[in-house]
């Protein structure tokens, strides 16, 4: 407790140079937490807009649809579908389950053809199931129609055909038993996916379009939504056993292994914060341990007088990485209480990223008060301002008495 | 009577570049429980050198230093710290208080590294602040003391553990002349009180005059072994 006290009082003690010390570890807090919530909250979005994108939280296709190619399209498609989402709805956390068709063709406005890659849905359920369509013009898909069929184009793919509004379109493709066919289709809206090269290609129709033009009462896969994200090993695991229970050739999919992009992202700006992270802990290091090597030097005669009265060795070390983990500890509160008002900064400012490389849609900048970055951070600057009052606690230790209480 | 503290052929010299200056040669005396002895001498006769082998703050090159009855020339660091923790008081020519502790926390020092209760800690430091004047400024720094008071801060924490001997390196060097009689006047009346030992270096003729046992310190030879 004494050693504690003294501790804590030298820290007072030159004030200037502890502020100096404290304004690198509130610097570093503020950048680690900061970052550190916004990076979160950015994989929490993109989670949830890749989720809501379509990906749904899992995925049920034919067992031999993701390892084999097929010939004709839909060939390991899923046949007694609505049996099988009949089944999966009853699972607990399972929200709702729709129907998808993938398939590729070309689509033509009489003048130039360019190749799509064409998806199927069921645009009401899917509406209920909360998955967005950034529609930039019209309208979204009706689920029936009176005349023709009706299809959502990507602004690349409208752009290149230069179709507008109610145009009418032709999509041409191979059926499912291989022969040629052709439906032609009223342009209702123009969407974007939010990555260009998509939106160069891609259109949707509804599941019964996509059914009529390939001639088939299959669908790729069944899409199933969840009611939380975090259910989702949960609900796999009670589905895995639906499907072994009823011999169902199927195979299931997490999100997570279908999100590609996700795990891309999530890989680098984890690497992106750890380099931030060694940056903030050198710069911590560096600035710490002159302040300490100085204080050590200001307080030699000090270290004699108290090592002359018995103080061990390792109590003098004691002193000083204690004074480095207090200083690191109450400059690591401080700055957790700056980053936690900047969050609240800058969440209130509603501010705009520009898009991201690949992306044609800016995000808002939203900061993440996560706990468990604000406990490591400070842990981290604790422990960082331990490390740094070592080598001065040992030097100190080190002294000679009859030197120490000589220096002048 | 036996020696607190006895040196026997202690010989210590230092290193000055490639020049080695001997320090202390040969040096025998005993201190006996009780005294209130002056080592004198100029300035760079070894005084210093020779309270720090006493003290047990530095090792002598050859020869013995015997506390109570036990050799602790060859103590090892720790074991040194331990002696010195137990059977040795120190006050500093410049006071060498701890700056960021009260005058209290200063005296009190000593009796934490003894282990001491918190009860006996509280009683025997209070005591010494009493009898040093000194109870009323206990919750005072050094820095809001004057320099008298500072050292009568230290002669406390010197005495708080009760040594056998309590070693003063030119304790009234860094006072004023009435100061400095106070500060003496107080150290003679606690080594009447206690018996504890004070063995003090000094070169002023003042303090010489007040000593019962003067030892001449005249390049590291004691000449004056005499009382």
């Amino acid at each position: 407790m004494a050693y504690l006290k003294i501790a804590y009082r030298n820290l007072f003690r030159n004030r200037r140079r502890t502020a100096i010390t404290a304004s690198v570890i509130v610097f570093g807090c503020t950048a680690l937490v900061i970052a550190g919530g916004f990076i979160e909250s950015m994989f929490d979005g993109l989670r949830e807009a890749t989720i809501s994108m379509g990906l749904g939280h899992l995925q049920i296709y034919n067992e031999k649809f993701l390892d084999q190619d097929e010939e004709r399209p839909l060939e390991l498609g899923l046949d007694d579908w609505e049996r099988i989402a009949a089944g999966v709805s009853k699972i607990e956390h399972v929200r709702q389950i729709t129907p998808r068709i993938d398939f590729t063709g070309l689509l033509s406005n009489g003048e130039k053809s360019v190749v799509f890659l064409g998806t199927g849905v069921n645009p009401q359920v899917e509406r209920d199931m909360g998955f967005q369509v950034a529609i930039r013009e019209g309208r979204d898909l009706s689920p029936e129609t009176d005349g023709a069929p009706e299809v959502l184009l990507a602004t690349g793919l409208a752009k290149s055909l230069n179709v507008h509004l109610g145009d009418s379109l032709t999509l041409l493709t191979t059926t499912a038993d291989g022969a040629l066919n052709g439906i032609d289709v009223t342009v209702c809206g123009i969407v974007t996916t939010g990555f260009a090269e998509y939106d160069a290609r891609a259109l949707t129709v509804t599941v019964d379009s996509a059914g009529a033009l390939l001639e088939t009462s299959k669908v790729s896969k069944l899409v199933v939504l969840l009611d939380k994200t975090e259910n989702t090993d949960q609900a796999f695991a009670a589905l895995q056993g639906l499907l072994t229970s009823r011999n169902w050739p199927l195979r299931l999919k997490k999100w997570i292994e279908l999100a590609t992009f996700y795990k891309q992202v999530v890989t680098w700006f984890t690497a992106i914060f750890a380099f931030l992270g060694i940056i903030i802990f050198v710069l911590v290091v560096l600035s710490s341990s002159n302040t300490m090597l100085m204080a050590v030097m200001e307080r030699v005669r000090e270290i004699g007088t108290l090592m002359a009265f018995g103080t061990a060795r390792t109590k003098v070390i004691w002193i000083y990485v204690l004074e480095g983990a207090l200083l690191g500890t109450l400059g690591g509160l401080l700055g957790l209480g700056v980053a936690w008002l900047g969050i609240l900064v800058i969440n209130a400012a509603n501010m705009v990223m520009p898009a991201p490389p690949g992306s044609t849609e800016g995000f808002p900048i939203v900061v993440y008060k996560v706990p468990a970055i604000f406990v490591s951070t400070l842990l981290l600057m604790t422990v960082t301002l331990t490390i740094s009052s070592v080598v001065p606690a040992v030097k100190a230790s080190r002294l000679k008495i009859v030197d120490a209480l000589n220096h002048s | 009577m036996e020696n607190v503290i006895e040196l026997q052929g202690v010989s210590k010299s230092y290193a000055l570049g490639k020049t080695i200056v001997p320090a202390l040669d040969d040096v025998h005396v005993g201190f006996e429980a009780g005294e209130f002895t002056a080592i004198a001498g100029p300035s760079g006769s070894g005084k210093t050198t020779l309270l720090n082998i006493i003290g047990c703050l530095d090792k002598p090159d050859r020869g013995r230093v015997v506390v109570g009855s036990e050799d602790v020339t060859e103590r090892t660091l720790p074991g040194l710290a331990e002696l010195r923790a137990k059977q040795l008081g120190f006050i500093f020519q410049s006071f060498n208080l701890i700056e960021v502790l009260t005058a209290y926390e200063n005296v009190e020092y000593p009796l934490l590294l003894r282990g001491i209760s918190p009860v006996e800690r509280r009683r025997r430091t209070e005591e010494l602040l009493r009898r040093v004047g000194l109870y009323e400024k206990r919750k005072h720094r050094p820095a809001e003391l004057s320099g008298g008071q500072r050292q009568r801060v230290a002669v406390a924490r010197a005495l708080v553990g009760r040594p056998s001997a309590v070693l003063a390196d030119e304790p009234t060097a860094n006072l004023d002349s009435r100061t400095s009689e106070e500060v003496l006047g107080l150290m003679q009346e606690l080594n009447a009180e206690r018996g504890t030992t004070f063995i003090f270096s000094t070169h002023d003729a003042r303090i010489i005059a007040r000593a019962r046992r003067v030892l001449h310190l005249v390049d590291g030879h004691l000449n004056g072994k005499g009382d």
